[in-house]
């Protein structure tokens, strides 16, 4: 234990990343040479024996690498976020989940007749800044269309959507894939971004021959991002998704939570045999509650198509809707799908285009913020490794969090550490985010400021950082009423070093005839007589002249 | 994908009237602060190169059903009559060449009319609810359903 005084505030690098290793699913191909304990091949046959406190591992991860020799998978991904306007898209009525069912109505999201829509500036609004953070391009003009279909939860039996001329198109969005997952970078296409409304809650009641209808949730405003089927894996599928969620939670447009439904994908996936030009018959994947579930759902449809492939039953691959059914952990047929439905489309009469002008949108890109690649890249250009970038532009709060501390001229790595050990432990221990830590980013940066001129130690530091964070305060006024000033007088070291050496002759002796181990145990002592204020690195020197002089 | 099934839809659907025009240009909204980008704009065009008088005669048993509404033989056959009737009507426009015309979106000059995102709360929701038979205090009871449609 008492090496531990030894140690600088450092991440645990090797902890961290022993971790992440173990709850690989892929094969040890992507595991780093940098761990030292085992062989790679012991890894592997190692991680199927930890217990998991997440869902089950993907048995078939070498079956997997097998497959993806012989066919690529074609993924698109469909995304609805809900927005979070203060009213409805249409409607004035309030926006605000977990109210009481069936509150939030009026005429016009009922669908009463005679009731018409009018359209939010600010989904409007939101609308652009996504397509622009999504580095589309915007249609200054716009329109809504009806898509026709009867539904218990749509009041009106159509849906107001955008068909033809959605309101941004043909952009991209960068990605980093996680490093346990490989690492590297992704750029995948978006095709369109459009708004639409969203309909009511349909739930089913176990018993009876009925179903219940809450219409609190009908005309809700949504975005539906649609991408091109760029994506190949389900690491990358999982990854995209969790992009969007830091996007639009970035932008401020949704809180992106997939447990309200918030922010809602759908999957289309085919495979083909590698080389092959048309792409296979696509099915679509539905009911995935987490991007985790996303990548395991796709890792599951992938080899149940190649599975039929290989059988030469490819024909048994139909165009239909599945539903990831979690606790069985495969895709079940919802139903198949009879041709395309359809939907009827034409242009809403209700509501007049939707018309942007140039300086409409230049105002708005203008006041976009800095959003996840760009804080990425400008992370790593600061010498961040990737592991601490992704950590950190990861949620909006603490990256801003982050910047405010280095802003206050913190050392950028010391930084990083703090964050990413001490304080994300502390959060996570206590369910807090980082805006409800009383440590405010000035101190963060007095605290490491003092640590790196040794006014106090790095264990010290460790130590009022839990108060700090909990109730407040300041550093300097932590130390004065604590008493903490780390004792760098080589002449009060020395004094307490021969008091402790006095006090136990034994261990002295035992230490000078070879149990050098027992140095440990003279630093415990003096540290605790100094309250841990020995500063480590001279009281080790002096210790060990002092020991070793007799000899 | 959805590009992919606008087309797929339009063309399963009856093929009278609507004319899919797949066009590449720099959209004339777009200016030079905004990076130019090939992009695929699927208008809808009133213009034909063919025949005019060749529409297809309405399905009105189709049209019936995806509209939920039951029609008797009799019924049908006076409606597709009138239906026809106000189609070929329309279809006097395909004989104007519009071919150098770019297609507007809506017939209207001007659009806005937005509202501010300000929470209203509508005073005689109790009426709605009380308007729906089969409204059980909290939620409206449907018949239980599985799937869309």
């Amino acid at each position: 234990m008492s090496t531990t005084l030894f140690r600088t505030i450092q991440p645990n690098h090797f902890t961290l990343l022993t971790t992440a290793l173990l709850r690989t699913r892929r094969t040890s191909r992507h595991i780093s040479v940098r761990c030292q304990t085992s062989t790679t091949t012991q890894q592997s046959s190692s991680q199927q024996q930890q217990p998991r406190t997440s869902a089950p591992k993907n048995h078939g991860s070498n079956k997997l690498d097998e497959i993806l020799k012989d066919y690529e998978a074609v993924i698109g991904i469909e995304t609805h976020v809900q927005l979070s306007t203060s009213t409805k898209a249409f409607c004035s009525c309030p926006n605000s989940y977990g109210s009481h069912p069936n509150t939030s109505i009026c005429p016009v999201c009922m669908g009463l007749p005679g009731a018409l829509p009018v359209l939010s500036s600010k989904v409007v609004d939101f609308g652009v800044r996504l397509g622009l953070a999504l580095n589309c391009s915007l249609s200054l003009k716009s329109k809504f269309d009806r898509k026709q279909y009867f539904y218990p939860d749509l009041p009106k039996g159509y849906q107001i959507s955008q068909f033809d001329v959605p309101i941004a198109s043909g952009g991209y969005v960068d990605v980093d894939i996680p490093l346990e997952f490989g690492g590297g970078h992704r750029r995948f296409g978006i095709t369109r971004v459009h708004m639409e409304e969203d309909a009511g809650k349909l739930l089913h009641s176990d018993a009876g021959d009925y179903s219940q209808v809450d219409l609190n949730r009908a005309g809700v405003p949504l975005l539906e991002i649609v991408s091109e089927p760029d994506i190949r894996s389900g690491v990358e599928a999982a990854e995209y998704g969790s992009e969007m969620q830091r996007i639009v939670r970035y932008l401020g447009v949704s809180n992106g939570n997939m447990q309200e439904g918030s922010l809602r994908c759908d999957v289309n996936i085919s495979i083909r045999p590698i080389g092959q030009a048309e792409f296979g018959t696509k099915v679509e994947i539905k009911n995935l509650n987490a991007f985790s579930a996303m990548s395991r759902a796709i890792d599951y449809e992938i080899t149940r198509q190649a599975l039929l492939y290989n059988q030469g039953q490819a024909d048994q691959i139909v165009t239909e809707t599945r539903l990831w059914d979690e606790g069985a952990q495969k895709t079940v047929t919802m139903r198949k799908k009879e041709g395309l439905a359809d939907y009827r489309y034409f242009p809403e009469p209700d509501l007049p285009e939707v018309i942007l002008t140039q300086e409409y949108v230049d105002s708005i890109r203008a006041s976009l913020p800095e959003l996840p690649e760009a804080k990425r890249r400008r992370y790593e250009a600061m010498g961040l490794g990737i592991q601490d970038v992704l950590f950190l532009a990861n949620d909006v709060s603490v990256a801003e969090y982050f910047d405010e501390v280095i802003g206050k001229g913190a050392d950028v790595k010391s930084a990083a550490n703090w964050l990413m050990s001490d304080i994300a432990a502390y959060l996570k221990n206590e369910e807090l985010s980082i805006s409800d830590v009383k440590l405010t980013p000035q101190e963060l940066a007095e605290l490491i400021a003092a640590i790196k001129d040794e006014t106090i130690s790095g264990k010290i530091g460790k130590q009022i950082l839990f108060e700090l964070l909990a109730k407040g305060g300041t550093v300097q006024g932590m130390i004065k009423e604590k008493d903490l000033v780390q004792i760098t007088d080589p002449v009060e070291i020395e004094k307490m070093i021969m008091k402790v050496i006095s006090e136990s002759p034994k261990q002295l002796e035992q230490y000078r005839s070879g149990k050098t181990k027992l140095q440990g145990f003279f630093t415990g002592q003096v540290m605790k007589m100094s309250k841990g204020k020995a500063n480590p690195a001279l009281l080790n020197k002096i210790l060990l002249e002092k020991l070793n002089a007799k000899d | 994908m959805a590009t992919r099934a606008l087309l797929a839809v339009l063309s399963a659907s009856p093929p009278r009237m609507i004319r899919i025009k797949v066009s590449t240009f720099p959209s004339s909204s777009s200016s030079s602060s905004i990076k130019f980008q090939r992009h695929i704009t699927i208008a809808r065009c009133f213009s034909s190169d063919t025949n005019p008088s060749v529409l297809q005669p309405p399905d009105v048993s189709r049209l019936a059903e995806t509209a939920r509404i039951s029609l008797t033989p009799s019924e049908i056959e006076e409606c597709g009559a009138k239906i026809r009737q106000v189609i070929d009507w329309f279809g006097q426009l395909q004989q104007v060449d519009v071919s150098s015309v770019e297609p507007a979106i809506r017939a209207e000059m001007e659009g806005g009319n937005l509202r501010e995102d300000a929470p209203e709360t509508f005073e005689n929701r109790e009426s709605i609810r009380a308007s729906i038979p089969s409204f059980d205090e909290v939620y409206l009871k449907v018949p239980k359903v599985l799937n869309k449609e």
